[in-house]
């Protein structure tokens, strides 16, 4: 069993889809954030190594924050590699030495992502800031009503269920 | 009826007992079933009563479902047909299974003068290429129906191991052939034939049957800085293990050609490829991320000595020129020519890598609908039969993909079986029982199927002689 922020994700499930059990990500987030950490589509938790596991947390704990991944090379079709007298932290330090004279804006969408109680609060804040300007959706949160112009008539049991000023 | 339609139907909610499905099937092919048995327990909605959702909406788990951990459902396991001494049940009889006697496919028997047509058994010992690298799909089903390796020589067959005679003494640049034709004529077999031909032949063979599982990220990758490509260290591994299996007494004559340098030592030059690998098996916690070197310096070895032939075969191998499930972190595809595994079979298959002596034999699979043979792939084997709309000129080819298709040449598996071909694997069949009954016309049953198949194997089995009423 492999807790990530507080969140159990069973050993036996496939990675991609035991991290949709997470509140604020579903499957195309799973896939991409996979992706990210090099996790094959196949690769069930327990599968994954410790490394991938810690950054997954890492990242997860504050997506905002973490570092713009780098663009790595890839081979040409005549491309040799260099020899092994060269070590790979000398490449590795090569590299970055580059790319960091690059100013390269950060376009990954995973760095807006937001999970469990940050995406709650932010629920919350937009019920509530309907209901401060007076607004018809804001009313409709507040009568547990359909908010989108659903029928009333019959059939708004989720919403009488579910439609609250506190509802997260 | 079908062994397949009887296979794959839903079957009745009761309990599924062994002796009742046993009727419904053939006893004559499949003398006992080691089928679990399949209970499905319908849930009882109407049973259970709507427990009204504790804690409010706002607390997580809410309107969450209960866990569906009380319905058991046990998956129906694949056939595996019982070894015959253990056929003591009063229903076999002594001619249940029937007693099929072939010649064993040997390099000599195959191309004795009157060999077209007829059956010939494959015998594999513990460390063969149909063992230990495993079977396409297809022939791996067949196989497990007819419980041993038959298969029957065409005059395709005899053509590729005179090709490969030749090619023994050639480099593997001049010989690099992939089979082509319409589904179900006969690559995945003729593919087969020629690993088991070589492998008894003297040569070294690495076969890989299912190429698609290359490409459709089931395989741990990892980037890799000095390559600028990224590798698959449990493929390599594998790769690795099941050659060294294969080709034991050959790698051990053969040596590393350079110093193998690894992360906490270093291989010399001139260590026995055997002890390499063995070394990489030993150590595997610590070495499986080093695998894709070290499969990377043992073909290098393999390129330059001149000892053995090397025959690459790779089936399904339309997947390495096509698209891959792999993303890599700002979730692009990777092609695979920036896999480890692909790349390297591509390298052999274009002519950039070559063995001193050998060949790169790859196969089609055109009934993978999830991998079509690509344009570039259709291009360079002048396939535009193939498709179904003509191919325009101005679909957009990937120019990195068109480099590693050059040079291939199709061998193209005729479409239909000749009479005589037919006939040899029409005799496999009756022979182990799967089709017939006592006062049966056979030849009607032969000539009407292969007219009604238009000559197709893989129809002419599966759709002709197994869908009879006497199978």
């Amino acid at each position: 069993m492999v807790h990530i922020l507080g969140i159990n994700l069973p050993d036996n499930k496939l990675a991609k889809f035991a991290l949709t059990s997470i509140y604020g990500i579903g499957h195309h987030t799973a896939h991409r954030l996979c992706a990210r950490l090099q996790v094959h589509d196949k690769c069930k938790v327990k599968d994954l190594s410790p490394f991938q596991v810690t950054s997954l947390a890492s990242f997860l704990s504050s997506p905002g924050t973490a570092p713009p991944l780098p663009r790595y090379p890839l081979a040409t079709p005549d491309y040799v590699p260099p020899p092994t007298s060269v070590s790979t932290q000398e490449l590795q330090a090569n590299f970055l030495e580059n790319y960091r004279k690059k100013k390269v804006k950060n376009s990954d969408p995973l760095k807006n992502l937001k999970i469990e109680s940050e995406l709650r609060r932010e629920i919350r804040e937009n019920i509530a800031h309907q209901r401060m300007i007076g607004s018809y959706v804001g009313r409709r949160h507040a009568m547990h009503l359909p908010v989108r112009g659903q029928n009333t008539q019959n059939n708004a049991k989720t919403a009488r269920k579910l439609n609250r000023l506190d509802r997260h | 009826m079908s062994l397949l339609s009887a296979v794959a139907r839903a079957g009745p909610s009761s309990q599924i007992s062994v002796h009742s499905v046993q009727r419904t099937l053939l006893p004559s092919i499949v003398p006992t079933l080691n089928l679990v048995d399949a209970k499905r327990h319908k849930t009882d909605k109407a049973g259970q009563q709507k427990r009204p959702p504790t804690g409010t909406p706002s607390q997580a788990g809410y309107l969450k479902r209960e866990e569906k951990s009380n319905r058991w459902r046990k998956a129906l396991l694949q056939f595996r047909p019982l070894p015959a001494n253990q056929l003591d049940h009063p229903l076999f009889n002594p001619e249940t299974e029937g007693k099929l006697e072939v010649p064993a496919f040997t390099p000599k028997t195959i191309t004795a003068a009157d060999s077209i047509g007829q059956a010939y058994e494959i015998e594999p010992p513990a460390d063969d290429p149909l063992r230990i690298f495993g079977l396409p799909r297809s022939v791996h089903f067949e196989f497990r129906i007819l419980t041993k390796p038959y298969t029957v020589v065409r005059q395709v067959t005899k053509d590729t191991v005179e090709y490969l005679s030749r090619a023994k003494k050639q480099s593997s640049a001049q010989n690099r052939l992939v089979m082509t034709g319409r589904a179900g004529c006969g690559k995945s077999f003729l593919m087969l034939q020629a690993v088991e031909h070589c492998v008894r032949d003297e040569w070294i063979v690495i076969y890989i049957p299912r190429a698609i599982n290359l490409v459709n990220s089931t395989t741990p990758y990892a980037y890799d800085i000095r390559t600028q490509t990224y590798l698959q260290p449990a493929y390599s591994f594998q790769t690795l293990q099941r050659m060294l299996t294969v080709n034991k007494a050959k790698l051990a004559e053969i040596p590393l050609v350079e110093d193998l340098v690894l992360e906490k030592q270093t291989l010399t030059k001139g260590t026995k490829l055997t002890k390499v690998i063995e070394f990489a098996i030993a150590e595997r916690a610590r070495t499986v991320g080093q695998s894709p070197a070290i499969l990377d310096a043992v073909m290098r070895s393999l390129d330059v000595q001149t000892d053995f032939p090397v025959l690459l075969a790779v089936d399904e191998i339309q997947a390495l020129y096509g698209k891959s499930s792999y993303k890599d972190p700002h979730f692009l595809p990777i092609q695979p020519y920036h896999l480890s595994l692909p790349r390297l079979i591509l390298e052999y298959a274009s002519g950039k890598r070559q063995f001193s002596r050998g060949a790169v034999l790859g196969a089609l699979s055109v009934s993978q609908t999830l991998h079509p043979v690509p344009l570039e792939l259709s291009d360079a084997l002048g396939l535009e039969d193939m498709h179904a709309f003509p191919i325009s000129p101005f679909q957009k080819r990937n120019k990195e993909m068109l480099l590693y298709t050059e040079g291939l040449k199709k061998l193209a598996v005729p479409e239909k079986l000749t009479l005589e071909e037919a006939t040899g694997v029409f005799e496999v069949w009756k022979g182990r029982k799967a089709i017939g009954r006592e006062g049966m016309y056979y030849d009607e049953m032969l000539l009407g199927k292969y007219t009604e198949s238009a000559g197709n194997a893989r129809d002419f089995v599966w759709k002709g002689l197994l869908n009879t009423l006497e199978a």
